[in-house]
C-alpha cells in the first residue's frame, strides 16, 4: 500500500509518515505543489493525504488535476479549513474524505484505512483482526459465526479499536470519537471506563482472541496475536 | 421628551414671564397716565369755575351734573390763608348708577375781591381700577395663548423643515447594526453644521466597520494558523505514547500533555465557531424540531454524565420548532443541555419544559445566583473555575441566538433556568 502525504509543514509530514510507515504502508512525502504534480503523474499511490494550502498553489487544483489524469487514487483532504462549506467544495471536487486540523492518528488510520478498502473490494467491506470481523456498512459485528449484540455506542468503540490495532488510543481520542461534539467540554472521562468494559466483558463471553487492554492513565490498546507480545515489554 | 416639545416647553415659560412683567408695568403706566389726565382736567375745570365764580357771585354755589360736580363753602380767613391743594381718589355715590363708584376729588380754595375764602371741591368720576385689571388681565391671557398657538405652529414647521436632516441621521443610526450590510448615509443638507455631523458620522462608521472587520479576520486567522501546530503536538504525543521504552509514569504525563492540548484544540475550535457565527457563515435554513433534538442530546449526554446521578425531567406541553441552520441548533442545545448538567451538583435535577414557543432549562443550583450582564461574555467564569468549562458555551449560544429572532434570557429563584423564546 503507497501513500503519498502533500504538506508543507515538514514536522506534520514527518509524523504523519512515521505513524502511517508502522502501520506497515509506504509512505513518501511532497512538501509541495510541483513534486507533489511529478510525483502523481510518474507513480500511482493507493491514498494521497492532500493539504489545500500550499506555498506555491492549491490543493484544490491538484486535486483537480489528478482527476484529469484519470487516476484512481483514494484523496483524504487535511485542512486547517473546517468549515461545512469548505468539507462540501473539497469533497464535491472529488476528494474522498475530508479530516480538519488537527486531528488524532488514530483517527486518521481509520479514514486511510476505510477509503483503501472501499476502493479495494467494491463488494461487503469487512475488517478482520483474527477471529473478530467487523461490516461497518451494516453495523454488525461477528466472533467467528456468533454475532455481538452491541449498541451504537459500543459498536463505534469497537470500529475505531479494530482500524488501529495493537494501538495505544488515549481515552480523549476515543470520547471525541465516539461521542464527537458532546464530548467538546467535559473533562472527565468516566464513562469510557464502563463503556470500554461492557464490550470487554461482549466480546470475551463471545470468545474473541483480540483482547482490549486498559493502559493506566492513558487509554486502551486491542492486543492481538504476535502485536501483543510485540508492543508489551 | 422630544426635542420639540422642549423648545416649546422652554418658550412658553419665558413667555409667561416676560408676559407678566410686561402686564404689570403697562396697567401701572396706564393708570398713571389715566390719573393725569383726570387731574388735569379738574384743574381746567377749577380755572373755569374760580374765573366764572369772581366774575359771578351767584355761582358761589355747588354744582351737580353727571360728568363733574363741586362744592363750594366759605372758609374763615386762617385756614383758607394756609389752604393747601390736594387730590384724593374716593368712592362717591352715584344715583344713576346706584353703586359706589371711584371718584378724583380736587380740595383747592380761592379768595374773592371782597377777602373773603372759599374752599372749592371739585369730583369727577374715574377709572373702575378691578374692571380695569380684570380686562387687562384678560386680554393678556387671550394674547397669551395666540402667541403659544403662533409658536407651536412656527417651531413645527421649522423644526420639521430645517431638522429633517437630524431626524433621518438619527433614524440611519437607528438601523445602523455594525457588521452587517448597512445602507450608505444619504442626507442632502446646504447646513454646515449637519454637513459636519453627517461627515463625521460616516467616517465613525467606516472606522469601526474596518476595525471590526479586522477583529474577526484576526480572530480567524489566529485561529487557522494555530490548527497546524496543533496537530503536530497532538500527533508527536501519540506517536511518542506507541513508544515501546515509554514507562507508566510516562504515559500518565504524556497522557496529561494530550488532555491539555485537547483543551486548547477545543477552545480554538470554539473560537472559530464563535468567528463563523458572527461573519455568518451558516446558511441553509430549515425548520428544526427542538423536542426531538433535545431528547436526542440527552440521550447521548446521558452515558457521560452517568457518574453524575442526574436526573433529567423534560416537560413537553408543546413543540417548539424554528427555522435555523441545522447545525447551528445543534450547537445551541448541546450549550444549553451541557450548561445545566455540568453546573449541577450530583445527584442534582435537571428540567427542561418545552412549551410552543419558549423552552427553560432549569438545574439544581449549588451557589448564588449568576451575574446576568456577565454569564453571556467569552471567558466569564463562574465563582469557580470550573476546568472542563472553556468559558465559551454560553457566548456561542448567545451569538446563535442573536443571528436569529430568538431570545435567551436567565434568572434564578432557588434554581438556575435558562429561557430560549422565539421573538415575535
Amino acid at each position: 500500500m503507497k501513500i503519498l502525504i502533500i504538506e508543507d509543514e515538514d514536522n506534520l509530514r514527518k509524523t504523519l509518515a512515521t505513524s502511517l510507515e508502522k502501520e506497515r504502508f509506504i509512505v513518501e512525502h511532497a512538501p509541495d505543489f510541483q513534486t507533489a504534480l511529478s510525483k502523481l503523474n510518474d507513480y500511482d499511490y493507493d491514498c494521497v493525504l492532500l493539504d489545500i494550502m500550499l506555498p506555491d498553489g492549491n490543493g484544490l487544483t491538484l486535486l483537480q488535476e489528478l482527476k484529469k489524469m484519470h487516476k484512481k487514487e483514494s484523496v483524504i483532504i487535511i485542512s486547517a479549513k473546517d468549515s461545512l462549506e469548505d468539507k462540501v467544495y473539497g469533497l464535491d471536487v472529488g476528494a474522498d474524505d475530508y479530516l480538519a486540523k488537527p486531528f488524532h492518528l488514530a483517527e486518521l488510520h481509520a479514514r486511510v484505512k476505510s477509503v483503501i478498502r472501499r476502493k479495494q473490494n467494491e463488494g461487503e467491506l469487512k475488517i478482520e483482526v483474527e477471529n473478530l470481523k467487523v461490516y461497518p456498512d451494516r453495523h454488525s459485528a461477528f466472533v467467528g459465526e456468533q454475532e455481538l449484540t452491541l449498541n451504537r455506542k459500543e459498536f463505534d468503540l469497537l470500529y475505531y479499536f479494530v482500524t488501529n490495532p495493537g494501538r495505544l488510543i488515549h481515552k480523549g481520542t476515543l470520547a471525541e470519537a465516539v461521542w464527537g461534539d458532546c464530548i467538546d467540554q467535559a473533562d472527565s472521562y468516566d464513562f469510557i471506563y464502563s463503556q470500554v468494559k461492557n464490550l470487554r466483558k461482549k466480546m470475551k463471553l463471545a470468545g474473541a482472541l483480540p483482547e482490549i487492554r486498559a493502559v493506566y492513565g492513558f487509554g486502551y490498546k486491542m492486543c492481538y496475536g504476535n502485536s501483543s507480545t510485540e508492543n508489551e515489554k | 421628551m422630544k426635542l420639540i416639545h422642549y423648545t416649546i416647553g422652554r418658550l412658553s415659560w419665558v413667555l409667561l414671564l416676560t408676559m407678566a412683567f410686561w402686564t404689570l408695568f403697562f396697567y401701572f403706566q396706564l393708570l398713571n397716565e389715566v390719573r393725569d389726565e383726570t387731574d388735569d382736567s379738574l384743574r381746567n375745570y377749577k380755572k373755569i369755575i374760580i374765573k366764572q365764580a369772581l366774575r359771578d357771585s351767584s355761582l358761589l354755589t355747588s354744582h351737580v351734573d353727571i360728568l363733574t360736580r363741586y362744592y363750594i363753602r366759605e372758609i374763615p380767613e386762617e385756614a383758607g390763608k394756609q389752604y393747601e391743594e390736594r387730590f384724593v381718589t374716593t368712592e362717591a355715590f352715584n344715583e344713576y348708577e346706584m353703586d359706589e363708584e371711584p371718584v378724583r376729588v380736587l380740595y383747592t380754595s380761592f379768595r374773592t375781591d371782597n377777602g373773603r375764602y372759599y374752599e372749592l371741591t371739585i369730583l369727577t368720576s374715574t377709572l373702575e381700577e378691578d374692571d380695569m385689571l380684570e380686562s387687562i388681565l384678560w386680554s393678556i391671557i387671550y394674547l397669551y395663548i395666540a402667541m403659544l398657538i403662533c409658536i407651536l405652529v412656527v417651531t413645527q414647521l421649522v423644526f420639521r423643515k430645517s431638522l429633517r436632516p437630524l431626524y433621518k441621521l438619527i433614524h440611519w443610526l437607528d438601523s445602523y447594526t455594525l457588521g452587517k450590510k448597512n445602507n450608505p448615509l444619504e442626507n442632502k443638507t446646504k447646513v454646515s453644521e449637519f454637513k459636519r455631523l453627517n461627515q463625521t458620522i460616516s467616517e465613525m462608521a467606516m472606522r469601526n466597520e474596518k476595525v471590526f472587520g479586522q477583529q474577526k479576520q484576526f480572530l480567524e486567522n489566529a485561529s487557522h494558523e494555530l490548527q497546524t501546530p496543533l496537530a503536530i503536538c497532538s500527533n508527536k504525543l501519540e506517536l511518542l505514547s506507541e513508544n515501546p521504552c515509554c514507562t507508566e509514569e510516562l504515559l500518565d504525563e504524556i497522557g496529561e500533555i494530550h488532555q491539555t492540548i485537547g483543551r486548547i484544540i477545543k477552545l480554538n475550535k470554539s473560537l472559530l465557531l464563535l468567528s463563523r457565527i458572527e461573519n455568518r457563515q451558516y446558511g441553509d435554513e430549515k425548520d428544526v424540531n427542538f423536542n426531538a433534538l433535545i431528547s436526542r442530546i440527552n440521550t447521548d449526554f446521558n452515558l457521560i454524565y452517568a457518574p453524575k446521578e442526574l436526573s433529567v425531567e423534560i416537560k413537553e406541553e408543546g413543540i417548539f420548532s424554528f427555522r435555523m441552520n441545522e447545525t447551528l441548533s445543534q450547537v445551541l442545545l448541546t450549550n444549553l443541555l451541557k450548561n445545566a448538567l455540568i453546573h449541577s451538583p450530583n445527584k442534582g435535577i435537571i428540567q427542561i419544559s418545552i412549551r410552543a414557543n419558549e423552552i427553560v432549562f432549569s438545574n439544581t443550583a449549588t451557589d448564588a445566583p449568576l451575574n446576568t450582564e456577565k454569564i453571556f461574555l467569552r471567558f466569564y467564569h463562574a465563582s469557580d473555575k470550573k476546568t472542563e468549562s472553556t468559558g465559551l458555551g454560553l457566548a456561542i449560544v448567545k451569538s446563535i441566538v442573536d443571528s436569529y429572532d430568538l431570545q435567551i434570557h436567565y434568572f434564578y429563584d432557588g434554581k438556575h433556568h435558562f429561557s430560549l423564546k422565539k421573538i415575535r
